[in-house]
Order: C-alpha cells, then sequence, then structure tokens
C-alpha cells in the first residue's frame, strides 16, 4: 500500500568547501556552494527506500528558503521524488527554530494528508536538530528522532533511534515524524531520465498567502530568540614542538614533567 | 499539544522564578549529563538567590530524588508511573510542560543528549519559548536575571550568545561533558516530593519494542583519545593504535575515511559528522586534520601530532610533533612509556617501603606523648 511521505530539506553552505582559517578559525562562507543539508540528503534517502517497498507511495519535498534553493529541490526530483514545494518570502527571513518550524507545520497543513514526516538529525550551519521535533508538537504527532533506519509494515511505523547508550526500536501509529542521522544510508545518484522529469515538471512556489500564518507569527519578528553577539572561540596558542623517532624517552619525559601524562595518577 | 500558535510572550514575566533542571536517567538512576546541570543550574540560581529545582521522572523516584537533593538540587520533584520507566516523547513532553505552567521557573536545562534534545524542541514548542541548542557556556544576568546562553557555531569557531528576552521560561540544552558533576554530599539540606504520575493512553501509544544496550565509545567524556586516519595504510593498523590506548588508559578515535573503509566502528568517529571530543591529550596519527575532523577535535588540551608530512594541516594545532612514519614512532612511544612506568612503580613502592616506618613513629610518639 502507498504512503504519503513529506520530507523537510534544507539548503546549507557546502561544509567541505567552508575554509576555516587557521589563526583565527573563522568561516569564510562566501566561496562554498551551497547543497542540501548532508542529513536531509539521508531523510530523502529513507524515504525513497519506503516508496521502493511501498509501491503508489508519493514523495513531496519541502523547503522554507531563499529562490535559489530551487536547485536543491530540482536535485530531489531527480532522484525520484514525486513533488516539490518551495515556501518563500521575504516576511521568513531571520527566522529561529520556532517561526521555522511553525512555516513548515503550517505548509504540510495545507498538504494535507501524510503518513510520514522525514526530517534530516540537524542542519550543519544550524546544528540545534529542533526543527524537525518541532514540527511534530505544532502538528500534534508523534515522532522518532535520530533514527538509522525506519520502516512501514502491518500499518504501522517502525524505526530504530541511535541513542549513547544503546539502540532503541520504536513503533508508532501513522502520522508521524521521524529525523535521520547523517551517514544513515547512501544517498542514490539522480538520473539523467529523472532529471529531465524534474526538469520538465518544476517546482511549486509558496508564500505566506498560501499558509495562513500572521506576518508577526514569522520570521525575525517571530523569533523567540536573539543572537546577542559572536566571538572567536580563542585558541590556545599551539606550540608545535618537534621532536623526532630516536627522542621518545626525551618526549616521554617531558610530557609526565608537564603533567599531561600522569599514568592514572590524577 | 501547540496548534499552529505563535511565539507568544507572557505578560507576567516576573512571576517566573528558579532555575528548573531536567535530570535524565536511565533504570533509577540519574545520568551524568543530567549531574552536570546541576552544577551549572545551582550557580545560576544561587547568583539571583533563587532555587533550583530537579525534576526526574520515572518507575519509582526515591533514589533518584535522595541522589539529585545531595548532588545540589534546593528542591527535587519526581514522578513515577510504569509508564515513565524509559523516556517516551509525549508522556515526558506533557508532564514537564504541565510542571512549567504550574512552577514557571524562569530558566530550564535539559541535557544535551539525543532524547534530551528530543524533549527539549517539543517543550520549547509547546510552551511558546526559544530554546539555545547544545551550550558550552550558560550564566546569568542579574539585571533582568536573563540567561545568556553561549553556543559554538560554524563549526565550533565561534561562540554565539543567544537570548530570550521576552518568552519564558528561558530554555538551554547543555552539551555533555563540558559542566563538572558536583560533589554529592549526604548531609545536603533540600526540599523533596514524589508525585504519582497518571499517563493518558493516547501518549503511550509510541512502543518500544526492543532496546539492545550498548558499550559504546563515549569519547565525549575521554580524558585521553588516541585516534587513527588514514596514513595507517590498513584496517590492523588499528591493533596498534589500541596498543598506545591501552598502555595509557585512553579511548581509539578515527578520522572518517578509516570508517567508512570499515576499518573501525563508526562510534569512534571524531569531527564534524562524528563525536566532538575535548579529551586532556589528543594523540592524531596518521591524520592530516581536515577541517572536519579539527572542528571536532581542536578544543583538546593537548594535542600531539604523528604524521609523515611536516605540513599536515593538524600540526599548525598541535603541541607536539612527530615528523615521523607512524609505524615507527608509535613501538617506539609505547615502549618509553612503558619505561617510565615502571620507573614510576619502583619509585612509588620504594616510597611506600619508607613511609610505613615513618608513619609507625609518628604513631608511637604520640603513644608515649604523656597526658597532660
Ligand atoms: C560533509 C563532510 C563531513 C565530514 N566529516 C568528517 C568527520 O566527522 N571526521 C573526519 O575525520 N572527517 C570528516 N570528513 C572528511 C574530511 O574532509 C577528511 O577527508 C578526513 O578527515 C581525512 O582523513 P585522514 O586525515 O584520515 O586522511 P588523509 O587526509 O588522507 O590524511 C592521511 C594523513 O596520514 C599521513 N600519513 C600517511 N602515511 C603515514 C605514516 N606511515 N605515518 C604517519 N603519517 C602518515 C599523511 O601525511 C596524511 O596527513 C568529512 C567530509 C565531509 C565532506
Ligand atoms: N528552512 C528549512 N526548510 C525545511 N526544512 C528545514 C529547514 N530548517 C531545518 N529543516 C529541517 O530540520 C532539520 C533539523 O534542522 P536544525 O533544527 O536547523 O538543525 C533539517 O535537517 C531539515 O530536515
Amino acid at each position: 500500500m502507498g504512503l504519503e511521505i513529506i520530507v523537510m530539506i534544507k539548503q546549507v553552505p557546502d561544509s567541505s568547501e567552508v575554509v576555516i582559517d587557521p589563526v583565527t578559525f573563522t568561516l569564510n562562507r562566501g566561496a562554498a556552494r551551497n547543497v542540501i543539508n548532508p542529513a536531509d540528503e539521508n531523510a530523502i534517502e529513507q524515504a525513497l527506500l519506503i516508496k521502493d517497498k511501498n509501491p503508489g507511495t508519493n514523495i513531496t519535498v519541502i523547503t522554507m528558503g531563499p529562490p535559489f534553493a530551487e536547485t536543491a529541490l530540482l536535485d530531489c526530483m531527480s532522484r525520484g521524488v514525486d513533488r516539490a514545494i518551495l515556501v518563500t518570502d521575504r516576511a521568513f527571513a531571520g527566522a529561529d527554530t520556532y517561526p521555522t518550524g511553525l512555516t513548515l507545520a503550517a505548509t504540510i497543513t495545507k498538504i494535507g494528508k501524510f503518513d510520514i514526516i522525514y526530517a534530516g538529525e540537524e542542519s550543519t550551519d544550524s546544528s540545534t536538530g529542533h526543527v524537525g521535533p518541532g514540527v511534530a508538537e505544532f502538528l500534534g504527532i508523534e515522532q522518532a528522532s535520530y533514527t538509522s533506519n525506519s520502516w512501514a509494515e502491518d500499518g504501522y511505523v517502525f524505526a530504530e533511534r541511535q541513542l549513547e547508550d544503546g539502540v532503541e526500536t520504536i513503533k508508532m501509529e501513522p502520522p508521524c515524524l521521524i529525523t535521520v542521522l547523517t551517514n544513515a544510508n547512501m544517498p542514490r545518484e539522480a538520473t539523467l531520465r529523472k532529471k529531465i522529469d524534474a526538469m520538465k515538471k518544476g517546482i511549486e512556489t509558496w508564500t505566506l498567502a498560501n499558509i495562513d500564518l500572521q506576518p508577526d507569527w514569522v520570521g525575525l519578528k517571530g523569533s523567540p530568540t536573539v543572537v546577542k553577539s559572536m566571538r572567536t572561540i580563542n585558541e590556545k596558542k599551539r606550540e608545535g614542538k618537534k621532536f623526532n623517532v630516536d627522542e621518545m624517552d626525551k618526549f616521554v619525559d617531558e610530557l609526565v614533567e608537564k603533567g599531561i601524562l600522569t599514568f592514572g595518577v590524577d | 499539544m501547540a496548534g499552529l500558535i505563535n511565539a507568544e510572550k507572557p505578560s507576567n514575566i516576573d512571576d517566573y522564578k528558579n532555575v528548573m533542571v531536567f535530570l535524565e536517567a536511565r533504570d533509577g538512576k540519574i545520568k551524568k549529563p543530567g549531574l552536570e546541570m546541576i552544577s551549572v543550574g545551582a550557580s545560576m540560581a544561587h547568583k539571583v538567590n533563587e532555587m533550583l529545582i530537579g525534576i526526574t521522572f520515572g518507575e519509582s523516584v526515591g533514589s533518584m530524588v535522595k541522589e539529585a537533593g545531595e548532588y545540589g538540587c534546593d528542591r527535587v520533584i519526581g514522578y513515577e508511573s510504569p509508564d515513565l520507566k524509559d523516556f517516551r516523547t509525549l508522556p515526558y513532553a506533557t508532564l514537564l510542560s504541565d510542571l512549567i505552567l504550574e512552577l514557571k521557573p524562569n530558566i530550564l536545562l535539559i541535557p544535551a543528549t539525543r532524547n534530551g534534545r528530543d524533549l527539549a524542541s517539543r517543550i520549547a514548542v509547546r510552551s511558546r519559548t526559544g530554546v539555545t541548542a547544545d551550550c558550552t557556556e550558560l550564566d546569568i544576568d542579574p539585571n533582568g536575571r536573563i540567561l545568556q546562553a553561549r553556543r559554538p557555531t560554524y563549526g565550533e569557531s565561534t561562540l554565539a550568545e543567544i537570548l530570550c528576552k521576552s518568552h519564558r521560561p528561558q530554555m538551554a540544552t547543555a552539551r555533555p561533558g563540558i559542566f563538572p558533576v558536583p560533589e554529592r554530599k549526604k548531609d545536603a539540606k533540600y526540599e523533596s516530593e514524589a508525585r504519582k504520575a497518571k499517563i493518558k493512553k493516547e501518549f503511550m501509544k509510541k512502543e518500544i519494542v526492543d532496546f539492545k544496550p550498548k558499550t559504546t565509545v563515549d569519547l565525549t567524556s575521554a580524558k585521553y583519545i588516541v585516534s587513527g586516519g588514514l596514513g595507517l595504510g590498513k584496517a590492523s593498523g588499528f591493533k596498534l593504535i589500541q596498543e598506545l590506548a591501552d598502555e595509557i588508559g585512553a579511548y581509539v578515535g578515527a578520522s572518517r575515511p578509516t570508517v567508512d573503509l570499515g576499518w573501525i566502528g563508526k562510534d569512534h568517529q571524531v569531527g564534524q559528522t562524528g563525536q566532538s571530543v575535548r579529551p586532556k591529550v589528543y594523540i592524531a596519527c596518521g591524520i592530516s586534520g581536515k577541517a572536519q575532523h579539527l572542528m571536532g577535535m581542536k578544543l583538546s588540551e593537548n594535542i600531539i601530532s604523528i604524521n609523515t608530512d611536516p605540513d599536515a594541516e593538524i600540526n599548525s594545532i598541535s603541541d607536539y610533533i612527530i615528523n615521523a612514519d607512524l609505524y615507527e614512532v608509535l613501538p617506539k612511544l609505547v615502549e618509553a612509556i612503558r619505561k617510565k612506568k615502571s620507573e614510576f612503580e619502583m619509585q612509588s613502592s620504594n616510597k611506600k617501603a619508607e613511609e610505613k616506618p615513618v608513619k609507625e613513629n609518628i604513631e608511637e610518639k604520640k603513644e608515649k606523648k604523656p597526658p597532660q
């Protein structure tokens, strides 16, 4: 039986291209390409795996972002996603996790029926992991966060959560929301055929007017938190003292003298 | 449930008082990240003459309530029910947000563990407030009792201070392994209360059908880490890494490609998509130090790099550099450490032999002291 799946994705600067200054440790995002947030690629793949097993499944991908986030959505469609919606509006700018979750939940409410919502565990640029469970709360549905695998069976949804102290297998009734771990699976490549289909089909663009929220509920105005200041984390000055391979005794002496190695006394 | 509602500002902000901490537990014991909330929570609460209120959930909470009080909570509330044995989002979120309505805490802290974050996201939305994730510094500004929540961003390069001035409670999750576990005091004074919880059936629909405990390598609280990278050349290279680790009581870390190649388990991975560590000593063997790896370890107190490339990026943040083949260095290093350790053992056994008679002498003298 087919399921209705919604995947929430975010476009982020490619962290492998983001250059960190080795002296100041500040980040130069300017040059970086925009890509799909890595965990969201795994969320897309998880949705596609469910579709592979459950013919008739429909996948809709949504993102709240600037107009150029369209590329990320087209990329998803080229991998086999059926429908893509870009929710974009000047009013959304500067949103923290609360209005982001609200905007996405309102979008999903407008889309209507769904069985599973997928999100990434967290985004590389804001790395809170709050947006997924926040959406579940706005919609009043169950959730399973930090999952490495999930599947649909006998009308239930199962998910494996990776916790610090163990692996938990969850059984839920749809509708529910699942967040997917980075590296949970191997995201498939786009195919040329699907790419052409995606270009033909195109994506839908929605604005604030489509989702029935008030302008001061979203974006910066709707954000409870403000960033007061940023400071570079003061790095310890590192000497880079050299020892050669024949000086290991001397090296260990120094480590012990400086209290760096204590052999379990501390 | 929240419904599609905006982050509403409460009109009675001044009614919100005290610091509340959620003490995550498993099997009737508060876990370390929960205890860490007590030290930072207490120091903020006491700075503005308020109370630290600890909250804990479980099948039975008697011993946890005691634990929380003795570790430094001024007031402890424990909710008990067979339905609270394991962490489940909806029952936990519902009880905790009802308690927020009842007690109106100014600040709510939750450990930034996976279950902690799962919970915090929902509480924030339900309480229509903001939450700052994964903080490494927390303080309170006595003026207006504003929480100053600081968290690393942009790959640990900057620290952002985030405020939530006009919504309550001010929420933060705190990164495990950063704040100290307070000292436990058997004679601590605290108020405590165990409440029987009644959980609605509809909140218990999510079933935990299986739990497999794992003895994971929790690198985040490791004091010593020896890490291997692609420079090992082959999976068996990790034997050498393990040998050094055993010698100094360290955990084994790894760069991502070694994990991707299946040389070692994913839970050893350090970096942006692995664990963020800050041990006392980090020994990087055959690791180039690409940005994504550095993000996860550059806050280590002491960094030692063993690498054949004198220009490896990791060297620029290393305290010690050994510019040579790790297959030559590691056996020699292990050997030197063994030698040093045996010197230590000899010294301390000599010391013990010397100490004894001295002690006896002192006691003898005491005894011989004439009564006054
Ligand atoms: C989105 C994203 C996320 C990522 N997340 C992570 C992450 O979490 N963690 C992570 O580690 N990486 C991560 N990476 C990968 C990262 O960019 C690097 O590719 C990786 O860290 C390099 O691993 P390495 O240092 O082991 O290998 P290499 O870069 O190949 O370095 C091997 C080093 O070994 C040295 N060497 C070779 N032979 C010897 C020898 N015999 N003795 C001593 N030294 C020797 C070489 O000089 C070299 O410096 C991520 C990448 C991306 C794109
Ligand atoms: N603007 C957005 N549009 C769509 N999905 C988002 C957006 N921001 C965050 N998400 C989803 O929420 C997850 C967690 O993001 P974060 O809370 O920012 O760490 C991401 O992996 C996405 O799946």
